[in-house]
């Protein structure tokens, strides 16, 4: 459904994007990781036809984004990571000028509305003018804009962002639900759990390069020949932490008092070296064990050693 | 093209525009500041006599017109410098151009409303315009030409606004160079036109035979006005290749294409490369 080949990106002598290669079935839902600045949201707007790729190709649904912004648009439903509403207008007449944008009949427009905001819960909020709505609703009403000429790609950048906890699930709930109608979504986001339950691949962008690509499942630090190591003592907590961050295998040490969590990227034989170092050294050891890893892990462990 | 009331973004322009104070605000200084003018100049000029005479009223209406010129060249720009770079200040740009609405359908219906909402508040002044009526003193033809120079005044700065506001990124900016270049159209090219006229005289070339002069005085808004009213502010002895108000027309119309044309093709995101 949505496919990139050799997509690049300048700003100036910037390489926003180099050499994307991205391949997302349709009916699934992608995943886009990375730290600030590494390139979704230019890739995004690449596929939503606002930006012209300096090299490369794009498609949705088999289209050209540059040849065929038109098709593309149908088919497309794109949030960006920031916008805007109008003052001066209530919700149903937001959702109204979008639904002429796209020339919806009219006859058509007052179910399709009611339906939309009942699918983001905004029913409630039909008659408020839309620059009085929290955060959260605005974004879930961009949502619903998004929804409004039925498109079968949505394009998310960032939805969740700026939502507190309760919000954000319930934003998480829209977007299963929409994964249910069988719609192919790509998704940016700088929270992982999130994704983890929602995607069925994941792509790691950094500086503007892909740097893991797969499914969820296939996501372990493993992949970089690092694992993750927990680390309980009784007491001596201070020394234990020296003798960790001593040690050339052992990286991002977490000491959440007497309790840490570690990298690990030497063999078993170095694991059993640096447990018999703390115990030489009298640190009393409870447990010594290899953890689960969480994607927070994944994504640290990933993007290692690249800056910014 | 979609017709006038079902058309997205004239509607929401409409419902924008009337819903806030601002257009009422804006519509309201201009009628005070044209009366206030009016009565003014008529009270000055009839304090010391016993009745109001004809001639005087065509004075007026001179008076009148020429504030109106110039109350155009203030709104066009305050109305239409924002149109497209408030939508791109709003963050709300972007996801326009995602739907089916074309950078030309934007930057037309923008245009469209914009062009609205200044007749609206030049028509509103009509009024003021009733009693000076009555004592005569311009021809209808003259004033169809008058309500026709207006019309293509109000078009060129309306486009030039709308221009600045997709050319600029910032409203504050496109405001400042809309009212810049209307200044030079208004005033500007008078001043060089007068200018090059005095460097005429004391080179001692025969400034009336030149073409220069008839197209320089043809191209300033006040110059034309005058021409239309038959006040002679031009030498008598210079002679038009084209009557003033005629080619004011095809300049200035052919210019607002353009630059319309230029705003929609600096709207589209996927122009081939940046002009300017
Ligand atoms: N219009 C622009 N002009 C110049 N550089 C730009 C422009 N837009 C983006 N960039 C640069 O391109 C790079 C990628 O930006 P992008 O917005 O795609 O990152 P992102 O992954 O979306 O980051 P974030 O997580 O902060 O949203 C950044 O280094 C940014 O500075
Ligand atoms: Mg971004």
């Amino acid at each position: 459904m949505i496919e990139t080949q050799g997509l690049t990106k300048r700003y100036g002598k910037l390489e926003a994007l180099k050499d994307l290669n991205l391949k997302i079935e349709q009916g699934k839902v992608f995943g886009f990781i990375g730290p600030n600045g590494a390139g979704k949201s230019t890739t995004m707007m690449i596929l939503s036809t606002l930006l012209r790729p300096s090299s490369g190709k794009a498609y949705v649904g088999g289209f050209d984004v540059e040849k065929n912004p038109r098709e593309v648009r149908q088919l497309i439903g794109y949030m960006p990571d920031f916008f805007g509403v109008y003052d001066n207008l209530k919700a149903i007449e937001y959702l109204d000028f979008y639904c002429g944008a796209y020339q919806i009949p009219e006859r058509k427009r007052t179910a399709l509305i009611a339906d939309l905001l009942e699918l983001v819960n905004l029913s409630g909020k039909a008659d408020s003018y839309v620059d009085s709505l929290s955060r959260g609703m605005k974004q879930r009403l961009g949502l619903a804009r998004c929804l409004v000429h039925d498109p079968k790609v949505l394009i998310l950048d960032e939805p969740a962002s700026g939502l507190d906890p309760r919000a954000r699930i319930e934003m998480r709930e829209i977007l299963k639900e929409l994964r249910a109608m069988g719609k192919t979504i790509i998704i940016s986001s700088h929270i992982l759990p999130e994704l983890a339950e929602l995607c069925n691949d994941i792509g790691v962008i950094e500086k503007g390069k892909l740097i893991a690509y797969g499914s969820v499942g296939d996501m372990t630090v493993g992949v970089k020949g690092i694992s993750i190591m927990q680390l309980k003592v009784l007491d001596q907590a201070e020394a234990a932490e020296k003798i960790l961050t001593d040690s050339p295998f052992v990286k991002r040490v977490d000491n959440k008092n007497r309790y840490f969590r570690f990298q690990f990227t030497g063999s078993d034989v170095d694991k059993a070296a640096l447990l018999a170092n703390l115990l030489s050294q009298g640190i009393p050891v409870v447990s010594f064990s290899e953890a689960k890893e969480n994607l927070e892990d994944v994504f640290l462990a990933i993007t290692e050693g690249v800056g910014s | 093209m979609r017709g006038f009331l079902t058309n997205p973004v004239i509607i929401k322009e409409l419902r924008e525009r009337f819903r806030t104070g601002k257009t009422a605000w804006i519509l309201g200084s201009y009628l005070f500041v044209m009366g206030a003018i009016l009565f003014g100049v008529i009270y000055v000029e009839t304090a010391n006599k016993v009745y109001f005479r004809p001639g005087e009223s065509r004075e007026i209406f001179i008076l009148l017109t020429v504030i109106q010129l110039g109350m155009i060249g203030f709104i066009a720009p305050a109305l239409t410098a924002g149109t497209i770079s408030g939508e791109r200040e709003r963050q709300t740009l972007n996801v326009l151009l995602t739907t089916h609405l074309t950078p030309f359908s934007i930057v037309s219906s923008k245009m469209l409303t914009s062009l609205l909402f200044i007749s609206l508040v030049v028509l509103s002044s009509l009024p003021l315009y009733s009693f000076v009526f009555l004592y005569g003193g311009i021809s209808p033809v003259q004033l169809i030409k008058i309500f026709w120079f207006f019309s293509v005044n109000i078009i060129f700065f309306g486009s030039l606004g709308v221009f600045c506001s997709a050319r600029f990124r910032r409203t504050g900016v496109s405001t400042i160079i809309s009212y810049g270049l209307t200044f030079l159209v208004g005033v500007g090219t008078a001043l060089i036109t007068f200018f090059l006229w005095q460097f005429f005289e004391m080179m001692e070339w025969k400034a009336v035979d030149s073409d220069l002069f008839p197209f320089l005085f043809s191209i300033n808004p006040g110059f034309v006005l005058a021409e239309i009213i038959g006040e002679k502010v031009v030498p008598p002895s210079l002679t038009y290749f084209m009557e003033p108000w005629i080619l004011f027309s095809i300049l200035y119309l052919g210019l607002s294409v353009f630059l319309l044309g230029w705003a929609t093709r600096v709207l589209n995101p996927l122009r081939k490369k940046r002009l300017g």
